[in-house]
């Protein structure tokens, strides 16, 4: 059926996460071209989208990809996506999944479209991230932190339905590498809860924030960092939110292995550093998010970090809506994923206004789905606009043939 | 804008009251100063070290120009803190909370665990401090269940007492309750039902179950009364074979692993492919089965 379609056609690397991640879903081919072609030093596919495919490989089963030989020009046919199915390279129910040291990008990269294709698959979906790439802290690349992802994106499933057995565990954290790149953290995904088709989403009333929540982390430095961070970060938000608390957790640094001619059993410490996550939660459960962390090059105080990052979620909130930025991809692609009823989303006038969302939604047309429908929010003066989502009715092609 | 407007008037205004003072020709420095500002624009120098330079001896002349143009020297001085002294900023803020609301360790392990957000706000919410209406409240309430289970309890198993004075029963009867309970939580049968007896023994009872039930049944319909529907009869639902369990074969005898086959088994086999044997065969070994049945049990 789908095997005979003429594959989908895409140019460049950008959006290229989510041009595969529809296609797994929606079980049709993409080409993809030029993919950093006019680069004359680093042409082709970066390390972080290798891995991604590789991700995408080791959870599917039946998926073919193919890559040119510069590595600009990928062709992937999906295959079903079979969670963690013991005899399909998990051990024990879990895949193990190794990122390679040159990883430049945070985990979130890899967590938040896995997590779109979890709940699609036949299996329950258990993948233990490890090796020298696995960063857990936000990175200057723009990635979210794992504790974000925790605590801001994985919560919004429940309100497709979605809620059950899903575990986020940080069992090693680490910042980013000294170059930016690499660091050594351990971080395990037990997304349990398959369903045929999400709900019906409608939100409209972004409500007002009541709660404020937050994780600070310093790896392999003192804890009197964290102590800095909070108290700066409670200092902007305790006035406007009383209910703000800030846990802290003081971890040690990770050792990756880094053999040398006379010690091939030598081992280094990597990611040092500190970091914030803050999250809000309105009375209508909608979350918003702000992650900073100290650069790989150091030379920030904490309490800059901490101002950074608090100043960064009152920006989130202001930007309105009931998504945050950061969330808004996973709603959107969600909503379509859906049943073939119209559900309706409020957005802020920024959030959709921003590069990512639209080429999403031109990604999502090219893939099928319906167009979006825009209109103003009535007796809203912050702008907002509400978009209505068509579903497409496809959902979880493996629970439809079980 | 303003500022630079102002300064001009001040450092105009100085030289103009010091030309009214006798004019210090020994300070060499003033001179070429004067003579400066003369071809180009004012020079300002700070306040303090321009005082030191003038001599002792005019010191007083010197007071008297700085009252005359007290307002001039005001604006001089701030001019001189905008340039060279820049006052430091001190940042306090005192927001910061207070020890009792951090948050307790058990908290702590709830947040950080790997669960959702969502899921959390349930254990956060329990340890609220609970006002001392509320706790008394919760005394009595248990208190109630606790009187509550304990008549029902002597409802139950009142035909077990021998007088309404002990009402706990004591040994024999105790077990008996107990028993009584775990039928009522939900045990298939008495803890005291008799698993093996002799057929006999068992068909007696089960008759004058089975009569007691008619007669009770009987004097019902004499009577007028209605009762509930007799109760399907149990049917085994091994249909009169026996179960023999997996490795069950209907050939011999499975003992130890292995399957025995003695002389009959194997005549059966045999026969049973034949059909001019099997009349005889068949009586033979329906015999046989039913001896090594008997023996079996």
């Amino acid at each position: 059926m789908a095997t005979s379609q003429p594959p989908l056609r895409f140019t460049s690397h950008h959006n290229l996460v989510y041009r595969l991640v529809l296609s797994t879903l929606t079980g049709q081919t993409v080409h993809i071209s030029q993919i950093r072609s006019s680069s004359p030093t680093n042409p082709g596919l970066a390390p972080h989208e290798i891995s991604f495919l590789r991700l995408l490989d080791a959870i599917t089963n039946g998926s073919q990809m193919e890559i040119s030989y510069t590595g600009t020009v990928l062709v992937y046919k999906p295959g079903l996506i079979t969670g963690s199915t013991s005899g399909t390279g998990a051990s024990g129910g879990m895949i193990t999944y190794e990122l390679p040291s040159n990883c430049n990008r945070g985990l979130s990269y890899f967590l938040i479209p896995l997590c779109l294709l979890a709940p699609f698959a036949k299996a329950p979906m258990k993948v233990l991230f490890t090796g020298p790439g696995v960063i857990t802290s936000s990175t200057p690349t723009g990635d979210m932190s794992v504790d974000s992802v925790r605590t801001a994106i994985l919560p919004l499933y429940k309100q497709f339905g979605i809620f059950n057995n899903i575990e986020l565990r940080i069992l090693r954290r680490s910042n980013t590498g000294p170059t930016g790149r690499g660091g050594g953290g351990e971080v395990q995904l037990v997304f349990g809860h398959q369903v045929r088709l999400p709900k019906t989403l409608h939100l409209m009333n972004a409500g007002r924030i009541k709660r404020i929540r937050g994780v600070v982390y310093s790896v392999g430095v003192s804890g009197s960092n964290n102590a800095r961070m909070i108290e700066t970060a409670r200092g902007i938000l305790n006035p406007l939110s009383p209910d703000t608390y800030i846990f802290s957790d003081v971890a040690s640094a990770p050792l990756v292995p880094a053999p040398d001619k006379t010690n091939p059993q030598a081992k280094k410490k990597i990611g040092l550093g500190f970091g914030l996550s803050l999250v809000a939660e309105s009375s209508t459960g909608c979350l918003f998010s702000a992650d900073v962390a100290s650069p790989p090059s150091g030379g920030q105080a904490p309490e800059e970090i901490g101002k950074q990052c608090a100043f960064q979620l009152l920006e989130t909130v202001a930007k309105g809506g009931c998504v945050a930025p950061a969330a808004v991809t996973t709603m959107f692609t969600l909503m379509t994923m859906g049943s073939e009823d119209v559900g309706r989303l409020q957005v802020g006038r920024d959030v959709i206004a921003d590069p990512n969302v639209v080429q999403l939604a031109r990604d999502l047309s090219n893939f099928g789905a319906p167009g979006w429908g825009i209109r103003d929010a009535p007796d809203n003066g912050d702008g907002d606009v509400i978009v209505s989502v068509v579903g497409r009715g496809i959902g979880n092609v493996g629970r439809k043939v079980a | 804008m303003v500022v630079k407007r102002k300064r001009e008037t001040t450092v105009v205004s100085k030289p103009q009251a010091k030309e009214d003072s006798p004019p210090p020709v020994d300070n060499a420095q003033d001179v070429f100063r004067r003579l400066f500002e003369a071809q180009f624009e004012p020079l300002d120098l700070p306040g303090p070290t321009a005082k030191s330079t003038n001599s002792d001896e005019e010191n007083e002349d010197d007071d008297d120009s700085d009252l005359s143009g007290s307002e001039g020297d005001w604006d001089g001085m701030s001019d001189i803190s905008d340039e060279s002294n820049q006052v430091e900023v001190v940042e306090h803020t005192g927001t910061y909370a207070a020890p009792t609301d951090r948050m307790d360790k058990k908290t702590w392990k709830a947040f950080m665990s790997g669960k959702l957000l969502s899921d959390l706000e349930k254990p956060s919410t329990e340890p609220e401090p609970t006002s001392k209406k509320e706790e008394e409240e919760d005394v009595h309430e248990s208190a109630n269940l606790k009187h509550d289970l304990a008549l029902q309890r002597l409802l139950k198993e009142s035909h077990l007492l021998e007088s309404a004075d002990d009402l706990a029963p004591t040994g024999k009867n105790r077990l008996k309750a107990l028993d009584l309970r775990m039928q009522s939580l939900g045990a298939k049968t008495s803890l005291y039902a008799q698993t093996k007896m002799p057929t006999a023994h068992r068909r007696g009872i089960k008759a004058k179950a089975e009569s007691k039930e008619d007669r009770r049944r009987q004097e019902a319909k004499e009577n007028g009364i209605i009762l509930e529907k007799p109760s399907k009869v149990q049917k085994s639902s091994n249909n009169g074979r026996r179960d023999r369990g997996l490795v069950g074969s209907s050939v011999g005898k499975f003992a130890g692993g292995t399957l025995n086959l003695n002389k009959d088994d194997i005549a059966r086999v045999q026969a049973s492919g034949r059909r001019t044997m099997g009349g005889r065969g068949k009586g033979k070994t329906r015999g046989g089965r039913g001896g090594r049945g008997g023996s079996k049990r």
